[in-house]
């Protein structure tokens, strides 16, 4: 891995040609990626009135307001209130039970012998690649046969057992990384297996475990297929499936719907915001050792 | 209590067939300082790690005191936990994220001994090696000859039958090494703790063991103690690899003008038609020509080592010998060689005999 970093030769990196062409694609592609995000939220601080006549992007007639927000929150038909609530109530123990259960299949994997373990492992990565519209009636079908559909537990376990594939491949090549001399010398200390796991592996691995349950809990919170395919109490909806709520029935109240995506949007880039500095070393980590 | 080890039949062989090592046989005393040396590739880190438990042999067993911690043809083996060993590693492995009495007070806390007890014996340990004031520290703030008192600290604290070091010295500056080795000697005669250590240093092996134990290829080569490995190597490998400058080797014909002056029995030379012949650099010295000795020869080089002089002389075609330089000869002079130990070897490299003049 080390090889691969040292094709940026200093020279080619170096030469102010080069580095204009690198600055020009990235400012490209950072504004894409952000107008969208821009525009949602200049919808979401203005009058619906001045977007709609102005445009977005106009800053003439500027008038910021916290209205929409408001209602967002406190909307009496869809509370989103309620749909973060429950997206909390989701996407917690849908990141602990997944990382939890991959971290232990992960470190067998990346330490234990056992007779199938090549094959298993490939097995794994291959339904990694099986999409989740392919997997939706057997689901809705084995959850109502638990009576599980329109449960919190119901769509947790989904979440969880969609999890632990990704979370197990990214965690072994994690745990791949760590000095092994760490853990014999745990062993020669006297600590059993679960032992050198517990108290030697797990505090070495954080940042590859907060890496791994940053990007759970994201992509848990972002999910709106399954949700929309298990639960169908308005009580028990998540936030993303009370947010296509708010646009009302006949016309579509851009402000209100702009606003709610923010909000939506807060918890994930807190978490980022939170665990940035893991993170980062952890992909870090896991991207370049070796 | 110092317990001996007894290594008996050891055989191990990686799949599909590197046979790292073959059947070694040693017996280990109480209280003794053991050195298994050898070049890299030798199998002594693997019979090591055998011994740790952290490595199960093919063929053979291990036997701690009287209790047998590992044997493939009773079909026993002792996790490493239960050896009650110590291991220093040869990077030290100490815990990053734990302090320095984080990391020695980590095996008693295995052994969930009460606080107080803990607290009492790391302060022991870590006054005994002198690392009282690092105990706050993390690994990444120490320095490597810290780490490894650290790391000797953790092997002893829970006052293990035997303490293993795996090449602890390798990481170590030339100069803190020699301090290193006279504390990690001393250590081990005060606590009087039977000591395991594997290195490919010969001045490390030297400086320490009790005996020594050499290992090429997987096979035991010689078990002495560090002079009869030097005055009688067993073999033309032990000769080479220990003694420094290195020994003077040559494979010649029996019927050489070089055998013939150095009075080799005539037994050696019915049996083989060719033999090595080794001189010691600090067994044989040169001489003005007029002096009596066994060959001739011209200087080609004069070098000195720490406070001796020794000179490279061309005696034949092919044959030049690093003798102790005892005239004022320099560069291109003639001079006689006078030997006073001389050791004979197989062409297969067992020795012979030593002749001492």
């Amino acid at each position: 891995m080390k090889k691969a970093f040292k094709l940026r030769k200093p020279g080619l990196l170096g030469s102010p040609f080069k580095i204009l062409i690198l600055n020009f694609i990235a400012w490209i592609v950072g504004v894409l990626w952000i107008t969208p995000f821009i525009g949602i939220f200049m919808t979401s601080i203005r009058p619906f009135r001045e977007v709609v006549i102005y445009g977005w992007w106009a800053f003439a007639p500027f008038t910021f307001t916290l209205k929409n927000y408001i209602d967002a929150l406190f909307n009496p038909m869809f509370s989103l209130g309620k749909g973060i609530l429950n997206s909390f109530i989701i996407a917690i123990p849908s990141t602990l039970i997944p990382v939890s259960i991959a971290a232990l299949t992960a470190y067998g994997f990346a330490r234990f012998s056992l007779p199938v373990k090549k094959y298993l492992f490939a097995t794994i990565l291959f339904l990694m690649a099986v999409p989740q519209q392919m997997t939706i009636i057997p689901i809705f079908f084995l959850l109502r046969n638990l009576h599980l559909l329109n449960t919190y537990l119901g769509l947790i376990l989904i979440h969880s057992s969609w999890g632990i594939p990704w979370i197990t491949f990214f965690l072994r090549n994690y745990f791949s990384l760590l000095p092994v001399e760490l853990e014999e010398a745990a062993r020669v200390d006297g600590a059993t297996d679960f032992q050198v796991f517990r108290k030697v592996v797990l505090p070495l691995a954080l940042p590859g475990l907060i890496s791994a349950s940053v990007l759970q809990f994201a992509w848990v919170w972002n999910d709106f297929f399954f949700a929309l395919m298990l639960i169908f109490d308005p009580n028990k909806m998540v936030v993303t499936q009370m947010l296509p709520r708010l646009k009302g029935q006949y016309q579509v109240d851009w402000g209100l719907l702009s606003s709610g995506s923010v909000i939506a949007m807060l918890a994930p880039l807190l978490i980022y915001a939170l665990f940035n500095r893991y993170y980062m070393r952890g992909f870090r980590g896991w991207a370049m050792k070796r | 209590m110092a317990k001996g080890v007894k290594i008996v039949n050891i055989w191990k062989i990686f799949p599909p067939k590197v046979v790292a090592l073959k059947n070694i046989n040693v017996e280990i005393k109480p209280g003794e300082f053991f050195v298994i040396l050898g070049p890299s590739g030798s199998g002594k880190t693997t019979l090591l790690r055998i011994i740790a438990g952290l490595e199960i042999p093919t063929k053979g067993k291990i036997v701690i005191g009287d209790k047998e911690v590992v044997s493939v043809e009773d079909g026993v083996f002792v996790e490493p936990r239960d050896r009650n060993i110590g291991m220093v590693f040869q990077n030290w492995a100490l815990y990053p994220h734990m302090t320095a009495y984080e990391n020695i007070a980590f095996p008693l806390r295995l052994k969930k001994l009460p606080e107080d007890e803990i607290r009492k014996r790391v302060k022991e340990v870590a006054e005994a090696l002198g690392i009282a004031d690092l105990l706050n520290r993390k690994p990444a703030h120490m320095s490597g000859g810290q780490q490894q008192r650290v790391a000797v600290a953790r092997a002893l604290v829970k006052q293990p039958d035997v303490l293993l070091l795996d090449e602890p010295f390798s990481n170590l500056d030339a100069r803190i090494r020699v301090t290193a080795r006279e504390f990690v000697k001393e250590l081990q005669k005060k606590l009087g703790i039977t000591t395991i250590l594997v290195t490919h240093d010969q001045a490390d092996a030297f400086a320490v063991g009790d005996r020594v134990m050499v290992l090429r290829r997987g096979e035991t080569q010689q078990v002495g103690i560090p002079e009869e490995l030097y005055n009688n190597p067993a073999n033309v490998f032990i000769a080479n690899f220990i003694g420094d400058p290195p020994m003077n080797i040559y494979k010649l014909p029996t019927s050489h003008k070089i055998i013939k002056s150095l009075d080799i029995p005539s037994e050696i030379g019915k049996e083989y038609s060719e033999v090595f012949i080794g001189i010691r650099p600090d067994e044989a010295v040169a001489l003005e020509p007029n002096n009596e000795g066994h060959l001739e020869g011209k200087v080609v080089i004069v070098e000195y080592v720490g406070s001796r002089r020794y000179a490279k002389v061309d005696v034949d075609d092919g044959v030049s010998l690093r003798v102790l330089l005892e005239c004022n000869a320099n560069h291109g002079d003639p001079v006689k060689i006078k030997v006073y130990k001389l050791h004979v070897f197989a062409p297969e490299g067992k020795r012979l005999t030593t002749i001492t003049y």
